[in-house]
């Protein structure tokens, strides 16, 4: 019992306004997968691979000092990177080629361990937030407070961009930071002031059409195990078919990119259009708007498909999480 | 006669071809009232439909001082809704729950933390307020959910079988905190219950649903009183001479054997001197005699049956 039972007591003091209020629905979602040891340990990880394009960063701006710096640095844009005219660039005129060698580094990490680390993470965390309350029938708490089915998803969508900025847009940030920091000369924020603004515009396509697909699988059962399968299955068979498609055609010709030279493959020249089934595999299809907003898209399709797709998913994921939940208030 | 607290005419919900409220019009009074009737006759849908949790076909109104349908979510921030169903926030202990409800309700976080304690306390909630809801009894979860639905001090309440899962003396605790909050602090209750014992021990009004109509609209004391007035009285002893006294005095008079109670019908208070005379002559015994009431059971499975039910006429009658 209470040391002092006031009893009943009425309350008259000031609420806050509506339109704040999924807010809350956030903030209580951050705060629960917050409390989980293993997704503490997972953010800390995925930091890790900033190292990598640290260094890059690091060697670039010392590389008019240190010509090994240098000469690593055309290695790797010719080879992992595959940016053979930007590596010849960086050669002739390091200073003209600051802007795309930064950007291309932080692509590369957006599109590499960050992408992988995306998938993991929200594997494990999304498909719980709408599973979950359909299972407690929680919605019926929530609703019955002045919150609409839109604002209710953003809420819990808010729980999955609060861990891809954690993982994506903060440490790219902070790269970016780093790279004005090891720069001698101010005239680099001139040079590449468009750089934030890219890695926001990156972050949010990866974020949105991401978290509507996650959300929408969530939102399809009260078993979440079954929207974590059915998550996984789609980054892994699109991955797969658009491997298997785009590539059979030179497996079964019998011909073989050469090997040993130095830059990428020259798919094309093979016969291989890396465009055409691209949009089966979300993998691929983020790729190609990343490097857009990078302004360093590698193929020459248009990007408007790729755009067109996520646009695609993003409605159809958020509205079918909002047409479960009010078919759920229905009954 | 004070303003009604919900007044809706014209309500039309159909699912598919199936209605499941037909042109219902209602007046809500201040007070508690209870929302009766069988399953399927629309009571949930009518909650849903009040608090915009779903769209009626058709109808219009006002609850509270905002307009229905275009203002429901203004409703739901002076509603408190106990939903029937068992629900809770995964992952959320019991004092987290109800900030959760209280800050989503616009209260501050200190505010809402506070409150929250407050309302706990007021529900009976001790050290378990700390704990996972998940662990909570069904009993304890009812608790949870009653005092979510107070945690913004909405003036009217919708309590969707509040006492499910209640064990009999949490129940006559929750029926008091609802008549206490009615009477002392001013709140409007809608009471949705099977439980007719519930509706007697604490509604003022009684709506009874019935295949999506509204069927019976009567204050309790109405519904309570027979049609013509009837005295029960229980005696000591052999009743037989008394019974045939009374009878010879006009009255007709029915026995129970069973509980050994005798009903007297059409006898008015003034006439209740002539029973005390006649159980004098007769040297019986009267341990008890109070005016009869109807059994609102009765009155509900007539209702829900489809039987014409014969009004007071102080009756204040139903609907369509």
């Amino acid at each position: 019992m209470p040391i002092n039972d006031l009893g009943y007591r009425a309350w008259a003091g000031t609420r806050m306004a509506r339109a704040i209020r999924p807010w809350v629905v956030a903030r209580s979602g951050i705060s629960l997968v917050w409390r989980r040891r293993w997704l503490r340990m997972m953010l800390m990880f995925a930091w890790l691979p900033i190292i990598v394009p640290a260094m890059g960063l690091f060697a670039f701006e010392y590389s008019s000092t240190e010509p090994e710096f240098e000469q690593a640095i055309i290695q790797l844009l010719r080879g992992p990177l595959r940016q053979p005219e930007l590596a010849g660039r960086m050669a002739s005129n390091p200073e003209e080629a600051r802007h795309d060698v930064w950007a291309t580094l932080i692509l590369a990490y957006f599109r590499y361990p960050q992408l992988f680390a995306m998938v993991i993470l929200i594997g494990l965390v999304a498909p719980m937030l709408v599973s979950y309350d359909l299972r407690t029938k929680a919605y019926l708490m929530y609703f019955s407070r002045p919150l609409s089915p839109l604002q209710y998803v953003m809420g819990k969508s808010a729980v999955i961009w609060f861990i891809l900025v954690t993982i994506v847009t903060v440490p790219a940030l902070i790269l970016y930071v780093v790279g004005v920091m090891l720069s001698t000369e101010f005239s680099v924020i001139r040079e590449t002031w468009d750089i934030p603004l890219r890695i926001l515009a990156a972050s949010a396509v990866l974020m949105i059409p991401t978290t509507a697909l996650a959300m929408g699988y969530s939102s399809l059962t009260t078993e979440s195990r079954y929207a974590t399968f059915a998550w996984f299955a789609t980054w892994a068979m699109g991955f797969v078919a658009y491997q298997v498609l785009t590539f059979s055609s030179v497996a079964v010709s019998g011909r073989r990119p050469p090997r040993g030279g130095r830059g990428p493959v020259d798919w094309e020249s093979l016969g291989v259009d890396l465009d055409r089934w691209r949009l089966l595999s979300p993998y691929h299809t983020l790729g190609k708007v990343e490097a857009w907003v990078f302004n360093l898209d590698p193929t020459p399709a248009s990007v408007v498909p790729a755009f067109a797709a996520l646009g695609g998913i993003t409605l159809a994921g958020f509205w079918l999480v909002r047409y479960r939940i009010v078919a759920r208030l229905s009954v | 006669m004070p303003r009604a607290i919900i007044d809706i005419e014209g309500v039309t919900k159909k699912y598919g071809r199936i209605a499941a409220l037909q042109n219902v019009s209602l007046s809500f009074p201040p007070g508690i009232t209870g929302l009766l009737g069988p399953n399927g006759s629309g009571k949930s849908t009518l909650i849903k439909a009040l608090l915009g949790l779903l769209r009626a076909q058709t109808g219009r109104g006002r609850v509270l001082e905002f307009d229905w349908p275009s203002d429901v979510r203004s409703i739901r921030d002076h509603v408190g809704y106990l939903p029937e169903d068992d629900c809770y926030v995964a992952g959320l202990t019991g004092i987290e729950s109800v900030t959760l409800m209280a800050r989503l309700s616009g209260l501050s976080g200190d505010e809402g933390l506070r409150r929250s304690h407050e309302m706990l306390d007021f529900c009976g909630f001790g050290e378990e307020r700390y704990r996972e809801v998940e662990s909570y009894s069904t009993g304890m979860r009812q608790k949870l959910k009653f005092s979510q639905t107070l945690v913004h001090d909405p003036p009217l309440l919708i309590l969707d079988e509040p006492t499910t899962g209640l064990d009999p003396d949490q129940r006559v605790a929750m029926l008091q905190r609802i008549r206490n909050l009615a009477t002392k602090h001013g709140k409007s209750v809608i009471l949705s219950t099977h439980i007719l014992h519930d509706v007697r021990s604490v509604c003022d009004q009684v709506v009874i649903l019935v295949g999506g109509t509204v069927r019976v609209v009567d204050t309790l004391e109405n519904l309570s009183r027979p049609i013509e007035p009837t005295v029960q009285i229980t005696v000591d002893g052999d009743a037989a001479p008394f019974i045939e006294q009374v009878r010879k005095a006009g009255f007709q008079v029915h026995l129970d054997e069973e509980t050994r109670g005798l009903r007297i019908e059409s006898i008015e208070p003034d006439q209740f001197e002539i029973v005390w005379r006649i159980a004098s002559q007769t040297a019986t015994a009267i341990r008890s005699l109070e005016p009869a009431v109807n059994s609102l059971d009765k009155i509900f499975i007539d209702v829900a049956a489809g039987k014409p039910r014969a009004m007071n006429s102080e009756g204040a009658h139903a609907n369509q």
